[in-house]
């Protein structure tokens, strides 16, 4: 499966990084946790703006950021069984970018233009063949003097999700971040559909974030449940919220009149332990009806959305999952965090 | 690097993230449901076999109906790498069928198999002469610099050459020439999607219609010619001599099929796409400005062709008495002889998996065959199509084209082909029609492929650029499906009984 990784980059013969034996007997990295982030690239507007968006949550947080394209494992079937790594030599020899390289070439663009990435940071290479293909895995790895990493990644997996889904948990990412396509249709084989974003958003087992067109600049609404985890969650959330400067809108909803009171009580709590830790709320809501309509209405003038997910959902569960997070998730027409 | 982005790449960058990788390593449930398709087929081989075989079929012929069903769900779902269906097939005959392991070994192999492997061979040698760029020079001089010009000059050049040397080579040989062209008309994708559209759908529909005008053309001929051999052939009979086909005999009855269909591919394609730009002169005059930058041709790049050309002779003159197998072959060895290629060239190349899948396939339907399964199967078809007054002529030829045509568009046309010839050809013979009309009928119908990224190689290997959507496809594929399959019926109905068919 796996090949050896290369000790130098082939074209400029400059140091590949290490290949480790196991995942897990890397060493842990010194220093304190850094906030990381990890962006789906398929070169749509959908994933240039859902950069847009790790940019501004990154601005205030120092964050590293991880530009992820995925392309499917060839089946040569297709291809009447002339490899298709064939083909892309091919295209490599005349000179032409393959789609990944071409959509993580106007992601790097981007974050030079908003200003995230300078000439003067170091730039090194790491590649992987695997699957039987040359071309492999690969990485290049931008580092700026002050310490802060921009990655681009071009991964080869068995379908685009599931190679979303275990870059995202091998590398223990803070945030996932996935634009959802909205009337334009992507090309190639490395297309994040619609139905691509919601598995991810539902199967990830860590934060997701899935970004629409639609950009409100009231805030991020936060969306709270009468549990301690879930003010937790709006805590943790609130920070990130904090860090980029967006203010922080507080919501609970009771289904019925009689948990009124208490949804009141938790708003009340998560305001003040915000407060405390020197995060702004600007506004808190407890309402009653149906949390799904409700949380959608409320969050229209909003431009995210943050809902919390606690059920514990493993393997075939996952993906029967109906919880109010989902619900929010397809109906919203902004920009939905899922926070767990 | 900081330590901590470090730490996370050798999580996600290794061999060792490779293994994490593996859906079962993800928990039970998300190998279930990443596998849902594999179970399901087994479930409905394991049910269909349950059953008592119903009247006119042995409890032989259930089994290999069941492990031909299962095939086919996981031809079109793909849920395990193909080559394994294979192998399950070689399993499924020595278990289920209680076939001896050697008599099954030995029927994988056979001249169609040979001819795969031997074309896959030459398609990936005449890839790495990069001779792309001499023909590019030749499309540009001949063409001018109008898009409408370029697009025929690529369609052209495209068919003649897939109809010998294999539609995968040529679309991949072709590729970089229409990306280079896109590219250099605009850096900016979705000012050219048009442009784009028109120029790779050049290729691969040139490709695919050419595909059918020799046995050379795809692995789906060679094994049409392999059953006609295999189902109808008795040497001791004269008059079944007809179904030996050779080379020549094959274009006499395709290669006109192809040559009808060349211009509505162009039509067809600026009456869907409207490219932006109808002359492309700035990206034409730097194309020719790089490919002047080769300089001339070189002696290998003649020695290449002169190597080619020998294969091709030979095919039309000794493919009934070697077989097409043994010409490909001895193509393969000319090229590595003469040191055109490396042998690890042809072996990263290849996808030699194929060849067993194809080979398993081929084995599957003459087993299909000897059991009386694909005779049953046929009388049920037609049974079912009676009742609509279609029970042979015109109407059962538009029925077989039509059935091929939606099969080949779910799965590879060798492996459609491969799997519903064996019904289609027995259906012709129940049906009182020419088993030689009924088999290029779907032999031909299996190039229709329009719809679907995975229809056809040229399709898929287009697609990789990036530049088309899954749905270009279906906006093009429909017409290009009706007006491909009047041309056929036309054909079958007017030019090939002038021809002795």
């Amino acid at each position: 499966m796996a090949g050896k990784a290369s000790r130098e980059n082939p074209e400029t013969g400059e140091p590949a990084l290490r290949d480790s034996e196991s995942p897990t007997d890397v060493p842990e990295a010194a220093g304190p946790p850094r906030f990381s982030l990890l962006v789906c690239i398929d070169g749509t507007d959908a994933s240039y703006r859902a950069l847009r968006h790790a940019v501004r949550i990154g601005s205030g947080t120092g964050a590293d950021l991880t530009l992820l394209y995925v392309r499917p494992i060839d089946q040569d079937l297709r291809t009447g069984g002339m490899q298709i790594s064939v083909v892309r030599e091919n295209l490599l020899d005349w000179g032409l970018e393959l789609p990944g390289g071409t959509a993580l070439r106007r992601g790097r663009e981007l974050l030079v233009e908003l200003g995230w990435l300078n000439k003067d940071w170091q730039t090194e290479f790491a590649h992987v063949d695997v699957q039987g293909d040359p071309l492999g895995d690969n990485a290049i790895i931008y580092s700026s003097p002050e310490g802060r990493s921009i990655v681009l990644r071009l991964l080869i997996a068995p379908s685009v999700a599931s190679g979303i889904l275990d870059e995202a948990k091998l590398g223990e990412f803070d945030l996932l971040i996935v634009g959802m396509p909205e009337g334009e249709k992507g090309s190639g084989p490395g297309y994040v559909s619609r139905k691509i974003a919601r598995r991810v958003a539902r199967e990830h087992t860590g934060a997701v974030l899935v970004t629409r067109a639609r950009e409100e600049s009231d805030g991020h609404l936060v969306c709270i449940a009468n549990y301690e985890g879930s003010i937790v969650a709006a805590q943790k959330h609130a920070e990130i919220a904090g860090r980029c400067a967006s203010p922080v809108f507080l919501l609970s909803v009771a289904r019925a009149a009689d948990i009124l009171p208490d949804s009141r009580k938790t708003v009340a709590t998560a305001k003040e332990r915000i407060e405390k830790a020197g995060i702004p709320v600007s506004g808190t809501t407890a309402l009653v009806g149906d949390p799904v309509a409700l949380i959608v209405e409320q969050g229209r003038p909003h431009s995210v959305i943050v809902v919390s997910r606690f059920q514990k959902r493993t393997g075939w569960r996952q993906i029967f999952s109906n919880s109010i997070a989902f619900k929010v998730l397809k109906r919203a027409e902004n920009s939905v965090m899922i926070t767990r | 690097m900081h330590p901590a982005v470090q730490a996370r790449l050798d999580r996600t960058l290794g061999q060792a993230a490779q293994r994490h990788r593996a859906p079962v390593v993800r928990g039970f449930g998300a190998f279930l449901w990443d596998k849902r398709w594999f179970f399901i087929a087994l479930a409905v081989g394991a049910v269909l076999m349950s059953f008592s075989p119903p009247e006119g079929l042995d409890r032989r012929g259930l089994i290999l109906i069941a492990m031909s069903v299962v095939a086919i769900i996981l031809f079109v779902t793909e849920p395990v790498p193909l080559p394994t269906v294979a192998l399950m097939i070689i399993l499924g005959q020595v278990v289920l069928l209680g076939i001896d392991s050697t008599s099954v070994a030995e029927s994988l192999m056979s001249d169609s198999v040979l001819f795969i492997m031997g074309s896959l061979m030459l398609a990936v040698a005449v890839v790495k002469q990069k001779l792309d760029k001499r023909i590019a020079y030749w499309i540009v001089r001949m063409t001018g610099t109008g898009t409408i010009n370029v697009c025929v000059g690529i369609s052209i050049v495209s068919g003649i050459l897939a109809s010998f040397i294999g539609e995968h080579t040529v679309a991949a040989m072709m590729l970089p020439v229409a990306i280079t062209l896109i590219t250099l008309t605009s850096e900016d994708s979705r000012k050219v999607r048009g442009l784009a559209a028109v120029l790779l759908f050049s290729i691969s529909y040139g490709c695919s219609i050419a595909g059918i005008g020799t046995p050379s053309g795809g692995a789906r001929n060679a094994i049409m010619i392999g059953y006609w051999k295999e189902f109808f052939y008795d040497p001791t009979n004269p008059e079944t001599a007809k179904y030996v086909v050779d080379y020549l005999t094959w274009m006499l009855y395709s290669y006109p099929i192809f040559l009808i269909q060349l211009p509505f591919v162009t039509l067809i394609l600026f009456y869907t796409f409207k490219p932006e730009h109808r002359n492309i002169s700035r990206a034409v005059v730097r194309l020719r400005e790089q490919i002047r930058a080769q300089g001339p041709m070189k002696s290998a790049d003649w020695v290449s062709i002169a190597a080619f050309a020998v294969v091709l002779s030979g095919w039309l003159t000794f493919s009934d008495t070697l077989g097409l197998g043994t010409v490909a072959i001895f193509g393969a060895v000319a090229f590595l002889v003469i040191g055109l290629v490396r042998w690890e060239d042809l072996n990263s190349g290849v996808n030699w998996g194929v060849v067993l899948l194809y080979a398993a396939a081929i084995s599957l339907g003459v087993q299909m065959k000897d059991s009386g399964a694909a005779l049953w199967v046929a009388n049920a078809f037609l049974d079912l199509l009676s009742p609509l007054g279609i029970e042979g002529g015109i109407p059962l030829w538009t029925a077989v084209s039509a059935l091929t045509t939606g099969v080949t568009n779910m799965m590879s046309n060798g492996a459609a082909v491969a799997v519903i010839g064996p019904i289609t050809l027995k259906m012709a013979a129940a049906a009182g029609e020419s088993p030689l009309l009924i088999g290029f009928i779907t032999a031909i119908s299996s190039a229709f492929a329009y719809l679907t990224v995975i229809g056809t190689p040229a399709c898929t290997i287009v697609y990789a650029s990036g530049y088309l959507k899954t749905t270009d496809f279906l906006r093009v594929g429909y017409r290009m499906v009706i007006v491909s399959t009047v041309l056929l019926i036309i054909s079958a109905s007017l030019f090939w009984p002038l021809i002795g068919l």
